[in-house]
């Protein structure tokens, strides 16, 4: 009861302080580095529900993110549409791919889903290349215009500061979490969970796994294509480059890193490792070489990543208990 | 009277081999039907076939006049009919009580929203899942490791927990497949009991398993399998004395030497 509230506690008083910088310091170079945490929270946070929690590994989140990107820019550009819709409609329709391409893997087998999520992410930027009358191309679409969007209350909130965007992609980021931890925490995250450690198990207790993992990738396909509307107008361009493997990458090293369905270990290792390859700009010819080190140095030491490292902590102390089978 | 688990021509085919041959059996409700027979003479495979594991290639099973044939293995699960495996599966992260619960989560009847709400009916259900969690640790003799994760269990207190978790949501007949291969004589007692304990309770069980004085103590009714067919059938006594068996058993030759009176 103590430590829930304490942990309660002090989750109220880490968004308040992300919320409150902003104010404290107007440099932009600080609010784009907050900027890129929330996109990759949101991106690592979906990826470790898909992989972490449900054990499906996936290359698809950068596909669900650049779908997003492009749903809403075409949605804002071409049909005077809002941010908010735009962003929405990129979610949905991401989603709703999400479930097409789970249904049509997860059928076979995890690895089939593997294989056709990197394919699918490929796909998509062969697509945004050489469909030019829809997507113009390797041009992309510059010059996204400047979002206002409703807020309740009859209010207009035109982004035209950096901070705007940091508020609206840290304020979805929140959301996000919210969302993800929601599942995780429940009995869905629990069945997710077991599908992962033993599937023929699991499927002999009634669990249908194929339903859990259609939820995950929904899930996190929504959530990737909504942050990917609004980064895209914070970008204010959007092009092939959405689809780029650096995002996949960046996000598979955040989950890995923080350990595979392991919820605050992964967020703790997307704010770090956002934060890590500008931390180590005081050597700009050595700063990838030590990106890599730290990288290295993280899986000799936390070969299950930090999260993993602290359950077989916990798993250690319950085998010294006494309890434990001679 | 009708039978609990009506199998009729069950046949499985891999490549050239016929690993079951048109099997049928049936189960009375309240009963512990045992499932003997030598290496490879299928009846791991049937069990894999009548909860839906694998796919068979002719054959209807029906429980309770429910027909189960084709079903994929959670709808079987759903329907009343579950099983343990060979090799013993637990989420080993999981802590004892919580292995349960997963398994009584989807029999329960709240919905996916309503686990997401977390309202007054989820906290119902677990609870009651939780309270009959309990009963069963406390039947197989593991209530100590309640809260304890299923890692540090060994391997027959891990078969305990399977068989447990195979009764949690109250199913109608349970499979239980080779509960006590590979474990040790104290532990055996303790399986023993313990399943002879649930089926006093209502539970109406099969089991396949190579160890016989096992079997024989705990059946009424034994099937005996060979090459994929069935060979006899009957009350254990009858089986141990029936040539068939002991030719399945010993090879043809041996077991003419030593005649009927073979324990």
């Amino acid at each position: 009861m103590t430590a829930g509230w304490l942990r309660a506690v002090a989750v109220v008083l880490g968004v308040a302080a992300l919320f409150a910088i902003p104010r404290v310091t107007g440099n932009e170079y600080v609010l784009a580095l907050g900027v890129s945490f929330a996109t990759f929270a949101v991106l690592s946070g979906g990826l470790n529900l898909v992989y972490g929690y449900t054990g499906l590994l996936s290359f698809a989140q950068v596909g669900f993110f650049g779908i997003g990107g492009y749903t809403a820019a075409l949605l804002v550009t071409e049909r005077g549409w809002s941010l908010w819709a735009g962003a929405a409609a990129g979610g949905v329709l991401a989603a709703l791919v999400g479930l097409v391409v789970g249904y049509s893997s997860l059928r076979l087998s995890r690895h089939a889903f593997a294989i056709v999520s990197l394919s699918f992410a490929l796909l998509c930027l062969i697509v945004a290349r050489d469909w030019v009358s829809l997507t113009r191309g390797a041009m992309g679409i510059p010059g996204l215009p400047i979002p206002s969007m409703d807020l309740p209350g009859g209010l207009r909130w035109r982004l035209a500061q950096p901070a705007d965007f940091y508020y609206l992609l840290m304020g979805f980021a929140v959301v996000a979490q919210a969302a993800i931890y929601l599942v995780v925490s429940s009995r869905l995250g629990r069945a997710m969970r077991a599908i992962k450690w033993n599937e023929p198990l699991a499927q002999s207790q009634g669990i249908n796994p194929l339903s859990y993992k259609l939820l995950a990738i929904a899930l996190s396909a929504l959530l990737a294509g909504i942050v990917g509307g609004f980064f895209v107008f914070y970008l204010t361009i959007v092009d092939p480059s959405i689809f780029d493997f650096y995002y996949t990458e960046t996000m598979l090293i955040m989950v890995i890193i923080g350990g595979p369905g392991s919820f605050w270990s992964v967020l703790a290792a997307s704010a770090v490792l956002s934060a890590l390859p500008d931390l180590l700009r005081f050597t700009t010819d050595l700063r990838m070489v030590l990106y890599g080190a730290v990288l290295i140095a993280a899986m000799l030491f936390f070969p299950g990543g930090v999260g993993g490292w602290l359950r077989r902590r916990r798993m250690r102390r319950w085998r010294r208990s006494g309890l434990a089978a001679r | 009277m009708t039978a609990l688990l009506e199998v009729r021509g069950l046949t499985k085919r891999y490549l050239g081999l016929t690993a079951v041959d048109d099997v049928s059996l049936e189960v009375e409700a309240g009963a512990v039907l045992g499932l003997i027979g030598p290496n490879g003479s299928g009846k791991s495979t049937i069990v894999d076939c009548i909860s839906g594991f694998q796919p068979a290639n002719a054959g209807r099973w029906l429980l309770d006049g429910h027909e189960l044939t084709g079903l994929p293995p959670h709808r079987i699960a759903r329907a009343g009919l579950t099983r343990t495996f060979q090799a013993v599966r637990a989420y080993d992260e999981l802590t004892l009580l919580q292995n349960l619960c997963v398994a009584a989560q989807e029999s329960d009847g709240v919905g996916w929203l309503q686990a997401l709400g977390r309202g007054s009916r989820l906290r119902r259900a677990e609870a009651g899942a939780e309270a009959r969690g309990r009963d069963l640790l406390a039947t197989v003799g593991l209530s100590e490791y309640a809260e304890a994760p299923a890692a540090i269990l060994s391997y027959g207190q891990r078969k305990l927990l399977a068989i447990a978790a195979s009764m949690m949501a109250r199913p109608r007949l349970v499979v239980l497949d080779e509960p006590v291969a590979g474990v040790n004589p104290t532990m055996i007692r303790r399986i023993e009991q313990a399943i002879h304990k649930l089926n006093t309770e209502g539970v109406t069980l099969v089991i396949v398993e190579h160890n016989v004085d096992f079997i024989m103590s705990l059946c009424r009714r034994v099937i005996v399998l060979d090459a994929g067919r069935k060979i006899a059938e009957g009350p254990p006594a009858l089986i141990r004395s029936d040539p068939g068996v002991l030719a399945a058993y010993l090879g043809q030759t041996r077991a003419a030497q030593l005649g009927p009176g073979l324990r």
